[in-house]
């Protein structure tokens, strides 16, 4: 169809003044002619003349023929559905706990949109391109048709930047609809500074806000590690809804073993209170806590009322018990190294009475207290990482069952020495007792205790490379120093050497290169062996002769940090892994070191990680920054506690192993809080100049009303038209033309040209 | 035959006889045990090194019978200058007059041996506070430790807990009823009595006491045993008795 237009560019005023000039020409032409012909010659050439004039006034107003096309187009329709895990949370807050027959929040939607015999969403896709995207943490289009099959699943709600994400797509300009319950747990927890969206937002708030009752544990900080003995503190704060006038309990366990509890009185609604719980660690290793509130009555969600967390207890100091047989000189000096190495907690407990002495004063005039054996063997053993026997026989003092302990002790990953003197190793009945099958050396109840003798220590092969014995960084000068150390005077006789021999002993009246200082592994533990009790001799017969004591603090000092398994006395040492995300790569390093404690250049790593169910994953190692470390790259895949262990090699030779933990996790938080936020998706309808409503007032009319709106941003028809200028072609002059010839013909044959 | 070999041969003939349990048997001390201890008197010019003779043997016995301190019976003499003087980290150093000042390698001597681990008793026979040994004593100290003076040891040093609770200091006389001691460190490597700790120590050859102690009699005789005992113990073991473990039954013992 053709209409008619006007479409010339010149402005009115002057296609009029146009026109008033040419009606002045007319009238003057007519004024000239009537004087010189008759009234009808004047008549006739006037109308021709106006006849041109009003021709060219016309074309002017720039008359068009426009032939207009309408084509209606299916408007484009996003559907936002939020499936994080807090949509699967009650719908209704009348919902009886534990009532699994209720609605979820997710399927209200589902219910929304599919249900009746003509359900919604069908009549969405027949009349719009529909699109249909799940979010949570991200954008998932979905088909259509496949709403049944949406859980709750997603880990967080990052409702915000999804939101800003989606608008700007272009086909979702005209707007998207979003149903959800306004949690969102992304960066972005405001519309505050985050810029407009792209498009009107049209939010579809799920869950009841009215009645709904929740307490929870919120804002939950425990550290991730803690010294034993020293007190670590957790902060929290727990929250309440519509449960005013309740008091609740706050459980705080060791795994199954509780700590302690609170009762918090809920005064107010909602409610908020924040709480300190502490607790000092005594045994080493991670321990998993919990704090816990018990399910309310009509509690809507019971998932917000734990909190599970580990705790790695570590050593802030080396503890070491030494069991001494009596008071000696080589307990004085192992004292004064211990006590002033700041790493080592000592406690000591030195023989002072053996029971044939005899006392000529009532006991409660000595100073002397029983020796804790029940708390020692049995309870405390395994808070010590040291275990020291000084010339002590267990023999007079209690039955050897408790050397099993200090076995099994040592097996578990225990550290013990034993040192030499009168009551030690075959001449103080272990040669028959259960250390036998730990120490390093080899015990046969024949050795004996010779104090005679001048005793030269020697290094030995094993004794040059191992830190122990490693008084100084170069090897000659560490030899020359152990050269140049005080003559012993006392040895223990053993029958050999189970594990690796350090020093040897060599002077009057001993036999040639008889073992002077051993050490072995054995299960998880280390232990030593000291086949003298006169290694104060290296401390104070030095100093007599204007040398260093340091060497003999040192040897102590680095013995008891190889007992303890110090890391950094460790040939494989894994570095702390930080916590990276489901599906975000993480790079494990780790230390290597030779047997004399110089990095390895050309290690063999079995590096494996033990999945959340326990499946091993061979992670493939390579050189990494400094000489002796090594790295590999895993990418956990769900969140959970995964295990790392590597074991290095060199040389065909096991340099030695560790293990750690690492745990991938999601920073949402998202079941802490069920509480819905309409208040937040009224501000983004409000800021993207959608709209906002409840899901219970959503039905097809509110639906419609929406559709208007959508309308009446972006028409969904398209026009097409076509101009056709009349005055763009021939013909227009071509009769201004004639009109002009006539009257020149006509003046011509009137005479007046 | 002191009183240690007595219990040994009884021991041995109860087990012969069956009648004590093998645990004691194990606690017995095999042929060739150690001297873990020797009491080493210092000799020095000048004055009277040697006020008592005869007071270290008794000692040593009521060492050995009370504890579990295998000592020698016999002292061992030694000057600063001798080249085995670190072989005895116990010092002990008596007289009764002033003695000629100590060489200026004897006090770098003394210095080196007290500041890594060493022990000096200092014992006044003459109790005369600014005289004779006195003076001698804390003129040499000056020397050794500068600036550092003798300071009364408090009743809760570990010196007076290390094996009795000792809330009296014994002696021939109660010239000072406190110990005096020089603090290094932590801990208290010289320590000075003047009651004469020797002389209540000594016995003469047919075994009676060479001196009587006044006021107090035997018992304050007895109470230089028990010091001597606790002097030898703090030295054997420093602070031992300060642990913590020990500190809740020292305080419950001291307060009945």
């Amino acid at each position: 169809m053709n209409d008619f237009y006007l479409i010339g560019a010149l402005p009115w005023w002057l296609v009029a003044l146009v026109g008033i000039g040419a009606t002045a020409l007319l009238v003057q032409q007519f004024i000239n002619l009537r004087q010189r012909l008759a009234l009808g010659q004047t008549v006739f050439l006037t109308f021709l003349r106006a006849c041109v004039y009003a021709g060219l006034v016309f074309f002017l107003l720039g008359p068009a023929l426009i032939d207009k096309r309408v084509t209606k187009l299916r408007r484009p329709l996003t559907l936002l559905i939020d499936t994080s895990q807090s949509m699967g949370f009650p719908a209704s807050a009348k919902t009886a706990p534990g009532d699994k027959t209720a609605k979820s929040r997710l399927d209200l939607v589902r219910d929304k949109l599919e249900a009746g015999q003509a359900p919604l969403i069908q009549k969405l896709n027949r009349d719009y391109d529909l699109r249909v995207i799940r979010f949570g943490t991200s954008l998932e289009p979905v088909a259509p048709g496949s709403l049944a099959r949406l859980r709750p699943q997603d880990p967080g709600t990052r409702l915000l930047e999804l939101l800003q994400r989606a608008t700007r797509d272009p086909a979702a300009r005209s707007g998207v609809i979003v149903f959800s319950d306004g949690i969102t747990n992304g960066e972005m927890q405001s519309l505050d500074g985050a810029g407009a969206l792209a498009a009107p937002v049209f939010t579809v708030g799920v869950g009841d806000t009215e009645g709904f009752t929740d307490v929870r544990i919120a804002k939950f900080g425990a550290p991730e590690f803690a010294f034993r003995g020293r007190e670590f503190k957790i902060d929290l704060t727990v929250q309440a809804f519509g449960m005013k006038g309740r008091s609740v309990p706050l459980f705080f366990n060791r795994g199954k073993n509780l700590i302690t509890t609170r009762t918090i009185a809920i005064d107010a609604d909602p409610f908020e209170q924040k709480v300190t719980l502490s607790f000092t660690p005594k045994e080493l290793g991670t321990h998993a806590f919990s704090v816990s509130i018990p399910a309310q009555p009509n509690e809507q969600i019971t998932q917000n009322n734990r909190k599970e967390f580990k705790v790695d207890v570590r050593r802030d100091k080396i503890r070491v018990l030494t069991l001494s047989g009596s008071p000696a000189w080589n307990y004085r000096f192992l004292r004064m190294a211990m006590k002033q190495d700041p790493l080592i907690e000592l406690v000591s407990f030195v023989f002072l009475r053996t029971p044939t002495d005899t006392v000529d004063v009532p006991e409660n005039q000595l100073s002397l207290i029983p020796f804790p054996i029940d708390d020692i063997f049995l309870e405390e053993l395994k808070n010590f990482d040291v275990i020291v026997l000084d010339d002590f026989s267990h023999r007079a003092y209690f039955n050897p069952v408790y050397l099993e302990r200090v076995r099994d002790y040592v097996r578990d990953g225990g550290g013990l020495a034993m040192l030499g003197g009168s009551r030690a190793f075959d001449s103080g009945g272990y040669g028959d007792s259960a250390l036998r099958e730990v120490l390093p050396v080899e015990l046969d109840g024949k050795g004996n205790y010779q104090a005679r003798g001048n005793v030269h220590a020697a290094l030995t092969a094993a004794g040059k490379a191992h830190p122990i014995t490693r008084l100084l960084p170069d090897p000659k000068s560490n030899e020359e120093t152990w050269s140049k150390l005080p003559e012993l005077t006392g040895l223990n006789q053993v029958r050999g050497v189970r594990g690796e021999t350090l020093l040897t002993a060599a002077g009057d009246g001993t036999q040639s290169n008889a073992p002077l200082l051993a050490v072995g592994r054995f299960g998880k533990g280390r232990t030593l062996a000291l086949m003298t009790d006169d290694a104060w001799r290296w401390n104070f017969i030095a100093v007599g002769k204007k040398e260093t004591p340091q060497n003999h603090l040192k040897l102590i000092r680095q013995a008891v940090r190889w007992l303890a398994q110090e890391p950094a006395f460790e040939q494989v040492q894994l570095y702390p892994i930080p916590t990276p995300q489901p599906a975000e790569k993480v790079t494990i390093k780790l230390k290597v070191l030779n047997d004399d404690y110089t990095p390895t250049r050309q290690a063999s790593i079995q590096l494996r990680v033990f999945s959340p169910e326990g499946e091993p994953t061979l992670v493939s190692t390579g050189p990494d920054g400094e000489e002796g470390e090594y790295s590999g790259d895993f990418t956990p895949t769900k969140e959970g506690t995964y295990r790392v262990e590597a074991e290095a090699s060199a040389g065909g030779k096991t340099l030695g192993k560790d293990k750690t933990s690492f745990t991938a996790a999601f920073s949402y938080g998202e079941t802490d809080d069920g509480l819905p936020r309409p208040d937040l998706l009224k501000k983004i309808a409000e800021a993207s100049k959608g709209e906002y409503l409840s899901i219970n007032d959503w039905n097809e009319k509110s639906f419609e009303k929406i559709a208007a709106r959508l309308e009446a941003i972006a028409p969904s028809e398209i026009v097409e038209q076509r101009q056709t200028r009349l005055w763009s072609n021939l013909w227009p002059f071509g009769v201004i033309l004639a009109l002009l010839s006539v009257e020149w013909w006509m003046r011509r044959k009137w005479g007046l040209i | 035959m002191n009183r240690r070999q007595f219990i040994r041969l009884f021991s041995q003939g109860l087990l012969g006889a069956g009648l004590m349990p093998a645990l004691i048997e194990a606690a017995e001390p095999d042929d060739k045990r150690r001297l873990q201890f020797v009491f080493a008197q210092i000799k020095y010019r000048g004055g009277d090194w040697n006020p008592h003779p005869l007071s270290v043997t008794p000692l040593m016995e009521e060492l050995m019978a009370r504890t579990s301190v295998e000592a020698a019976s016999a002292r061992r003499e030694v000057t600063l200058g001798d080249g085995d003087l670190f072989n005895y980290p116990f010092l002990y150093l008596a007289g009764r007059y002033e003695f000629d000042p100590f060489s200026q390698e004897e006090i770098e001597t003394l210095r080196r041996f007290l500041t890594y681990g060493g022990f000096l008793l200092i014992d006044d026979a003459l109790g005369q506070q600014g005289y004779g040994f006195d003076k001698a004593v804390r003129r040499e100290m000056q020397r050794i430790f500068p600036g550092n003076d003798f300071k009364r040891l408090p009743s809760g040093h570990a010196a007076l807990r290390s094996y009795y609770l000792l809330r009296r200091i014994g002696g021939v006389r109660i010239a000072s009823p406190n110990l005096e001691g020089i603090n290094v460190g932590p801990s208290t490597p010289v320590i000075y009595c003047q009651n004469d700790l020797g002389g209540a120590w000594e016995r003469d050859q047919v075994g009676k006491w060479t001196n009587a102690c006044t006021p107090g009699g035997e018992a304050q005789r007895k109470d230089a045993f028990h010091l001597g005992i606790n002097i030898i113990l703090y030295a054997m073991t420093e602070n031992y008795k300060d642990d913590l473990i020990h500190v809740p039954f020292i305080r419950k013992r001291l307060t009945r």
